[in-house]
């Protein structure tokens, strides 16, 4: 038990299981605006890949990587707007919506890549920029704490720092409410004069600007490069996570960081010579299980009320 | 009688006129980027009739689209968004691989026993998700998602464990035998007798789902659940038989993929025909006699990209966003339940009964 609590508190595994859960928090606190104005974002596997190769592209085009970041953002979210144009533009169902762009996002940022380096695969010919890591000055120094807290990604920071604000947001704010209206009951909100296509607009846009940013974490933080469909169902796990999260920024923050940590364990057991593939089963197990014993106990407990 | 024929032919056209006018909003632009712009057009239209080989082609690629978008088209009339035909279709073909390279089979059993075989192992990636929600009421279509991922690496284990050839060099399954393989039926082309199974799988399921009392269940319980509880249904079970029947036919899909045209099995990472399928099945109208011809035009708009691809510089990716594209036209309601076109279609309904 003590060596476990040891492991916990080793800053390096502390490192990586942040490191792991970053992109799945910013993605699922995206999938989680989406979702609770009613149009669950099933395209931000397609979202996160676009901005993966936006900011790997960009930032090698200026030599900047916060260019790269910034254009990212801005992908992502035009992407999100366009999903809520179609929704409510065109009338299709935001399933089909989503599976649409992430079949359209695999064939377009493979197109991209080809287009920009001769090859399908991978971007290693591009000189793209990576985003830096923060030491944060005083608390950097303090004895055991200091190494936990200091020094990760810039993008790992924006991502926890996103949890409180996406739930005052949600929760204490007018566009927060006008989301949960429209997301609960969108005849009563039109009643009350807020416009579901404007708020779902909205809410898909800045679904979309999150998923941008996990997407630029994993091509400009997580490693140094594209790679053709890089995302491999990160895009599905940040959605698992935002379910069982049961719909609460601190809940999906909460999944996130068990499936972190599943992740880590799956990586740390590979590095001790356990089976490549078997351990990469994990990190989509995990969300299976836990989001099939929450629907069960859900079940169980409306069982008992009745 | 004909009056409605009348009305399906109008919808017809409408869903066609969309679909041109999606091409070439796709296509026109990368045409104008290209030197000779009549001629990236002329290929990727005319192209795949050029010559008996393409249509093969054709055909070939309509084989696992025909099976896959089949699959769908069920799972989705039973009233479930379960996406797990991605993954049935990635373990039958493995499964298939497994039963060809390690049972000492031979003759005629061998090639029917390996689809078998791929077909109920390739099930269980429609059945779980399936069963969860059924029995637990966990969202099918997230677990599906994240399901498939793991059957895809559990996959990837037994193919690198069990099934490897050292020999091969890269990560490959032992040679396929020959007693192991579907017959070719054109020269030139890979089309496979396991274009004729997915005709005959299209209309016997199209048989099933409108000529028999189990396919009409099925629908009453995926368009009105509460209806079917009032009928007093068996729903649950309804909704397995249509998760099972639906995996099954994916697994067999892609069994026959791969007994078809491979002669190892280096799958290792997931194909994309079960999307492929979902597309089909969408662009069908969840109708099983039309994922024929909707297979057969995703396949020919495949083969147009290849030949784009082959002789022009123009990179076959081009057709996934094709496809996109389409996926989003033909369920627009703004263009399917425009007042004016249901007013359209309720005329010449309506004509019928004045008659």
């Amino acid at each position: 038990m003590i060596e476990f609590f040891q492991a916990i508190a080793d800053p390096a595994v502390v490192a990586t299981v942040l490191r792991v859960m970053t992109p799945l928090l910013l993605a699922a606190l995206g999938v989680l605006i989406s979702d609770r104005a009613g149009v669950l974002n099933i395209g931000m596997e397609g979202i996160m890949l676009s901005g993966a190769l936006i900011g790997v592209l960009v930032s090698a085009a200026t030599a900047n990587p916060f260019l790269g970041l910034f254009a990212a953002l801005i992908g992502g979210g035009m992407l999100g707007a366009l999903m809520a144009l179609f929704i409510n533009g065109l009338g299709t169902q935001f399933i089909i919506t989503g599976i649409a762009l992430n079949m359209a996002a695999l064939a377009a940022t493979t197109l991209g890549l080809f287009l920009a380096t001769g090859d399908k695969g991978m971007s290693g010919a591009l000189q793209s920029g990576v985003l830096p890591n923060i030491d944060i000055p005083l608390l950097g120094g303090i004895p055991v704490l200091g190494p936990l807290l200091s020094g990760h990604h810039m993008l790992t920071y924006v991502a926890i720092l996103a949890v409180p604000t996406v739930a005052i947001m949600l929760a204490r704010t007018p566009f927060g409410l006008h989301i949960r209206a429209v997301g609960s009951d969108p005849k009563a909100a039109a009643a009350a004069g807020v416009s579901r296509n404007r708020v779902q607009f909205h809410a898909l846009t800045l679904s979309g600007v999150f998923g941008g940013a996990a997407g630029a974490y994993l091509s400009m933080g997580y490693v140094s490069w594209f790679a053709q469909n890089m995302t491999a169902g990160r895009g599905f796990i940040a959605l698992a996570a935002e379910v069982m999260g049961m719909g609460t920024a601190w809940g999906t923050f909460a999944a996130a960081a068990v499936l972190g940590i599943a992740e880590t364990v799956a990586i740390t057991m590979q590095t001790k010579g356990l089976p490549n593939e078997l351990m990469q089963m994990i990190p989509y197990i995990v969300p299976a299980v836990m989001l099939t014993v929450y629907a069960a106990r859900r079940q169980a407990k409306a069982r008992s009320n009745s | 009688m004909t009056r409605s024929i009348l009305a399906g032919l109008t919808e017809f056209a409408l869903t066609a006129l969309v679909i041109v006018l999606v091409i070439l909003a796709v296509l026109v632009p990368v045409a104008l980027s290209q030197p000779d712009p009549f001629e990236v057009l002329r290929l990727f239209v005319l192209g795949p009739f050029g010559t008996i080989r393409h249509m093969g082609n054709i055909l070939e690629a309509a084989t696992p689209a025909m099976m896959t978008g089949l699959a769908a088209t069920i799972i989705f009339r039973a009233g479930m968004f379960n996406l797990g035909v991605e993954g049935s279709f990635f373990l039958g073909g493995l499964a298939a691989a497994a039963t060809a390279v390690l049972l000492p089979l031979t003759g005629f059993v061998a090639t029917p026993a390996a689809i078998l075989v791929g077909a109920l192992v390739g099930s269980l990636a429609c059945i779980v998700p399936g069963y969860l929600r059924v029995r637990f009421g966990a969202s099918e279509m997230v677990n599906s998602l994240v399901l498939n991922f793991a059957f895809l690496f559990a996959g990837v284990y037994f193919l690198n464990y069990v099934l490897r050839d050292p020999n091969a060099g890269a990560l490959m399954s032992y040679k396929l035998p020959a007693d192991f393989t579907l017959d070719r039926l054109l020269q030139g082309t890979r089309l496979h007798t396991g274009v004729i199974i997915a005709f005959v799988a299209c209309i016997l399921g199209g048989i099933w789902l409108y000529g028999t009392r189990s396919g009409l269940n099925v629908r009453i319980v995926g368009s009105s659940p509460g209806f079917a509880s009032h009928l007093g249904l068996a729903s649950s079970k309804l909704l397995m038989q249509a998760q099972v029947a639906g995996g099954l036919i994916a697994g067999m899909a892609g069994a026959i993929e791969v007994l078809g045209l491979y002669s190892r099995f280096s799958w290792t990472a997931l194909p994309g025909l079960g999307w492929t399928g979902i597309t089909v099945a969408i662009l069908a109208r969840e109708n099983p006699f039309l994922v024929i011809p909707a297979a057969l035009f995703l396949a020919y708009l495949q083969v147009g990209g290849d030949m784009l691809a082959r002789n022009l510089d123009v990179p076959s990716e081009i057709v996934g966003l094709v496809t996109a594209a389409i996926l989003l036209a033909v369920t627009a309601a703004a263009i399917f339940r425009h007042p004016a076109f249901l007013r359209l279609i309720r005329d010449i309904k309506g004509q019928e009964r004045g008659a």
